[in-house]
């Protein structure tokens, strides 16, 4: 076969594409005609065109799409709880994955829907936005949920939507064999999602088979809104033919009513013709167009042009399509005259209706169509027929009163039904509306970062700090147009400023946003402006006016499912001011009610739900609710590490106060584990930031209770240096009093009671002089007198220790979980003066104390100290037996708490008469 | 380097011949660091088909190069032609060393790669494609476009401001301008 050269090429190509663009049957002919004058040109032309049939067969060039990389990959990762697990789709929109929920709370396969990066930032993002908020107005049995919607954490916006596992509506039927009037049924579940999305001013425009899935439990799901349409409250310039170009897909021909070929505007009456489209071929097996349509401007034409023929004389056509036509009947469980006599008359009349080329003439609502089918199905008169009285009389013989009246108790029933799916739907839906804005809020944020991270940034490292600064400057400029938005980003750069430990700076930008707020409308900026500057202000101690902002901020908020989440965001930080102002209960009563909301709220995601437990639990923490404290704990845990949020700031938080929460009731060991872990993630972590002051003194503290000394020491002289050079008082003085119980268990009393000295004034300062801080004070000096061998002294402090810790306890019940330390400290220094009889009163005392705050069977080291006071005053009074009991529970508890080589836990075996574990 | 491209592309369509070099060389460098760039980061959620490559690229240079960037049908035009070179070189490589090549492509795609066409087979195809596109330039375009960038014909259409029927004959054209060559060096 001779190649041909490029002029040979050149000279045939023309007629190349005049033989192409004809069909088979026609090439012969004009191949023929062609010959008679250049038969030369002809034989090239023939045997290229044989070529190309060979080509054709052979799929040549057909599989394409070099993927670079891997999308395969994706497979396994998290996306907040969901696992992505393969690719079910991809379009010009974007990709579909199969995923599934991996936080085991409960199974659930869902569809996630990416956008494609291409067309981010363009039209196509507003389309994907528009597409979940369109979902996210309809909450339908037949339509697939939106169940979720977020921005993944490289800023990528995703749509978590119910995945259905079905067929095609078409080929369900045939597989089942379903005939005309089961087919009318299903086919009525379609309208009904037609119906509802109607009902809400939204058009689907791509109605088709493939968009009308069956479930394995015979459910219609009607899917992909990609390409709604909403009917109000949308700019419609140029959005169809962004739609038409991006997508390549913005309706698919076949089902594409005349006014959607030619442009005319797209109503609900386009989505009846689809419907009549699809009735069509569900009921005849064939397309109203006709077969064999060669092209697409065939298919237009038909669209146009041409009335379809009457379904009743499809099914019945023998002839070239002879067998097919009886398979179709076959696979309607009849046969082509049975199949024929059931379409003709009402079935006829309403797909001619359905299919009529002028929308005015089709039924002016899906629900009309809906009403003539049910009309249909019980022997009714239909609307779309001329309403004689012949024809009234002939339906009214066929029909069963009883059955009519069944009917219509039924119809009465649903109408009741939904009523009450209405106003919840409505409910949803505002909620789904409210989440979208926010959405759009957190991608606003997205887009100022990615611009400082990109365009805008100079090619240098930079800190979180330089910036938001940039930000802020970037954002007071450009941004001034609109208030709103101005102030929103504000507020997002300060709230962010506060969490990098720069306060001041952020409370600035802060401040403005809550006075630019002011003058807005806008009931949720209002309130969030509000309670972020309550925010800032409650970390500068002003306690007063935090609480008038809060109060304001809640105040601004209309009792309003849409409000809700600004109402929880309200709330936590209400709860927060309000711990802090030492009102915990009320603090406790703030989180309490904000988990409410957040568990009724359909858009609640889970880091929302994380941040609410941990928050709750920081609650309970402080009103001394210890149990539920840990519950909650647990729970903000397994949900930050289902959200794959295990390195953030977040964690540290919620590790640090998890800790603190277990230190507290004595169980140390599990409380240096998790403080453990708070401070990995600080010190040299990702965020390159050395660990707070907060967090090193704390981790002091859990070792030396675990008699880690030096260790200790080395992280409270840290904490301390570093809350110094960061002028932080609180911890200053926190790491004061660490380091100086440090040095008392290192017995190093003169350093002790040094540090104890530089402490007292600032403490003198910013506490209420009946703090329970200075009962403790009071005991840390006891024990200083006590190692330097000063009895009396040490007793008249230990007495100061125990009045001040009653007193702060009978005024507002803080420090509740101290004042046993206090007695068992009084308890050890009057054994170590021989007052047997008062050591023992005030170990028992501590001990009743204990156990009253104690979980049963829980281990804890304050009951385990208890017991060993217990044990070591009744050893002294003679009483070995009940010296021996009292340090067996010791042993039991220390061992468990500190560990077994702890020196307390080693005296407490002794006591108990216990033989070494391990020599 | 990226500023450079709009004035190489008009200087490529005035047929200067360097120029049109230069551009091939710096529309290659720029869409193989983009996708390395796509590729560094961390969980991009989406895969990244050659299409996708091509608009950020169109995007990113636009961006770069404001109102005076050619219109997005001659840019993909380019590009695409750049595209099918990646591609052909990065089967190339892979052949050569099993693993690695310029990018990192895995299971999924490699797969696709090697059960659409061999590597020799695609490296011969590039060759006839430039055969094609000294004799008709439109032609091998849309191959490089669907073939190799995955375009759809309507989107092909829409970009060059044709119809999407002229698109598809042009597409069967350039099959059989490709099939024939190819299968005449078979059967030597």
């Amino acid at each position: 076969m001779p190649t041909l050269s490029p002029d040979e090429w050149q000279a045939v190509s023309p007629y190349l594409d005049q033989a192409l663009a004809l069909s088979e049957d026609e090439r012969g002919a004009w191949l023929d005609a062609l010959g008679e004058h250049s038969p030369m040109l002809a034989r090239q032309l023939t045997e290229l065109l044989d070529e190309h049939r060979v080509l054709v067969q052979a799929g040549f060039l057909e599989k394409g799409h070099f993927g670079l990389p891997s999308s395969a990959g994706l497979a396994g990762q998290t996306l907040g709880p969901y696992t992505l697990i393969s690719p079910i789709g991809q379009g010009g929109m974007g990709s579909v994955w199969l995923a599934e929920r991996n936080d085991g709370r409960f199974e659930r396969k869902v569809a996630v829907k990416f956008i494609h990066i291409a067309l981010m930032g363009k039209g196509g993002e507003a389309r994907f936005k528009r597409e979940g908020s369109i979902l996210g107005r309809l909450a339908h049995p037949h339509i697939a949920e939106l169940v979720d919607a977020g921005v993944s954490p490289t800023g990528q916006p995703y749509l978590v939507l119910e995945y259905v596992a079905g067929e095609h509506i078409d080929r369900y039927c045939d597989q089942q064999n379903l005939d005309v009037e089961a087919r009318t049924r299903l086919f009525l579940d379609v309208l009904a999602a037609v119906a509802h999305a109607h009902s809400n001013l939204i058009v689907h425009r791509d109605l088709k088979p493939s968009n009308v899935l069956i479930n394995k439990d015979g459910k219609v799901k009607l899917l992909d809104f990609g390409i709604a349409k909403l009917l109000e409250g949308e700019g419609e310039d140029g959005a169809a033919t962004l739609l038409t170009v991006e997508g390549g897909r913005a309706m698919t021909p076949e089902y594409a009513a005349p006014e959607q070929v030619t442009g005319a505007p797209v109503t609900t009456a386009t989505d009846v013709y689809a419907l009549g489209v699809l009735l069509y071929l569900l009921l005849t097996g064939q397309h109203p167009a006709g077969i064999g349509l060669r092209s697409p401007a065939d298919l237009v034409k038909a669209i146009v042009d041409t009335d379809p023929t009457r379904p009743s004389d499809v099914v019945a056509t023998a002839g070239p399509n002879g067998e097919q036509t009886t398979a179709n009947a076959a696979r309607r469980t009849t046969t082509p005259d049975k199949l024929s006599r059931l379409l003709r008359g009402d079935l006829d009349t309403i797909m001619t209706k359905a299919l009529k080329k002028n929308p005015q003439e089709r039924y002016g609502s899906v629900t009309a169509l809906a009403d003539d089918l049910q009309r249909y199905l019980h022997h009714e008169p239909i609307s779309a027929r001329p309403d004689t009285l012949t024809y009234r009389a002939t339906k009214f013989v066929r029909r069963n009163r009883a059955v009519v009246a069944l009917a219509a108790l039924t119809v009465f029933a649903i109408l009741v039904g939904l009523m009450g799916t209405l106003l919840q739907a409505r409910t949803a839906r505002m909620q789904r509306d409210f989440a979208f804005q926010q959405l759009k809020r957190s991608q606003e944020h997205d887009e100022l970062l990615n611009f400082l991270l990109s365009d805008a940034a100079p090619r240098k490292t930079f800190s979180v700090s330089d910036l938001l600064t940039r930000a802020a400057q970037v954002t007071e400029k450009h941004h001034s147009a609109d208030a709103l938005r101005r102030a929103d980003l504000l507020m997002w750069i300060g709230e962010n400023y506060s969490s990098e430990d720069q306060i001041a700076q952020g409370r600035v930008l802060v401040e403005k946003a809550y006075q630019e707020s002011r003058a807005l409308s806008d009931r949720s900026i209002r309130a969030r402006a509000s309670c972020a500057l309550a925010d800032c202000l409650s970390q500068d101690e002003d306690l007063v006016r935090a609480e008038a902002l809060v109060q304001e901020g809640l105040r601004d908020l209309p009792d309003d499912p849409r409000y809700a989440l600004d109402r929880v965001a309200c709330l936590r930080i209400g709860s927060d001011v309000a711990r802090q102002a030492g009102h915990a209960k009320e603090g406790v009563a703030r989180m309490q009610a904000a988990r409410r909301i957040v568990e009724q709220s359909p858009v609640a995601t889970d880091l929302l739900k994380m941040s609410t437990a941990l928050d709750l639990a920081t609650a309970y923490a402080d009103s001394g609710q210890n149990s539920e404290a840990l519950t909650e704990f647990a729970q903000a845990g397994s949900l930050l590490s289902s959200l794959g949020w295990e390195e953030t700031e977040t964690s540290v938080h919620l590790f640090n106060n998890w800790a603190l929460e277990l230190d507290q009731i004595g169980r140390t060991l599990e409380a240096e584990q998790i403080e453990r872990r708070a401070l990995d993630l600080t010190s040299g972590g990702n965020s390159g930031e050395a660990s707070t002051a907060m967090i090193l003194n704390n981790y002091a503290k859990m070792l030396r209770k675990l008699n880690r000394l030096d260790e200790a020491a080395d992280y409270a002289q840290r904490s301390y240096e570093k809350a110094q050079s960061e002028h932080n008082q609180l911890v200053t003085g926190q790491s004061l009093l660490e380091r100086a119980r440090v040095a008392i268990s290192q017995q190093k009393f003169t350093q002790a009671s040094e540090l104890l000295s530089e402490l007292e004034p600032q403490m003198r300062k910013h506490l209420p002089p009946a703090h329970y801080a200075f009962a403790s004070l009071a005991a840390d000096r006891a024990r200083i007198a006590l190692g330097e061998g000063d009895l009396a002294l040490a007793l008249q402090f230990a007495d100061q220790s125990v009045a001040l810790g009653e007193a702060a306890l009978k005024r507002g019940g803080q420090g509740a979980f101290a004042f046993p330390g206090f007695l068992l400290n009084r308890s050890a220094i009057e054994l170590a003066s021989g007052s047997l009889a008062p050591a023992v009163a005030d170990a028992n005392r501590a001990l009743d104390l204990v156990k009253a705050n104690t979980q049963p069977h829980s281990p804890s080291s304050t009951l385990g100290y208890a017991y060993l006071g217990l044990a070591r005053a009744s050893d002294a009074q003679g009483q070995h037996g009940d010296a021996r009991a009292a340090a067996g529970l010791a042993f039991e508890n220390l061992q468990k708490c500190l560990g077994a080589d702890h020196p307390d836990t080693l005296a407490a075996r002794q006591l108990a008469g216990l033989a070494p574990v391990h020599p | 380097m990226c500023s450079a491209i709009s004035s190489l592309m008009f200087a490529a369509e005035r047929g200067d011949r360097p120029a049109a070099e230069a551009l091939f060389a710096a529309l290659y460098s720029e869409l193989h660091r983009l996708a390395k760039r796509e590729l560094a980061r961390p969980g991009v959620p989406v895969s990244l088909s050659a299409t996708t490559l091509l608009h950020e690229a169109y995007l990113d240079m636009a961006g770069r190069d404001g109102p005076s960037f050619p219109d997005q049908a001659r840019f993909m035009g380019y590009a695409a032609r750049v595209m099918r070179g990646l591609i052909i070189d990065h089967a190339r490589e892979r052949h050569a060393q099993k693993r690695g090549g310029l990018f990192e492509l895995t299971s999924l795609d490699t797969d696709d790669v090697e059960n659409a066409v061999d590597q020799g087979e695609l490296a011969r195809i590039g060759e006839v494609l430039d055969e094609l596109g000294s004799v008709e330039p439109a032609l091998a375009e849309v191959v490089d476009l669907k073939f190799f960038c995955g375009f759809s014909f309507g989107e092909i259409a829409a970009m060059r401001n044709v119809s999407e029927r002229t698109v598809q004959r042009n597409w069967e054209k350039a099959r059989i301008y490709l099939h024939r060559k190819i299968s005449a060096d078979l059967s030597l």
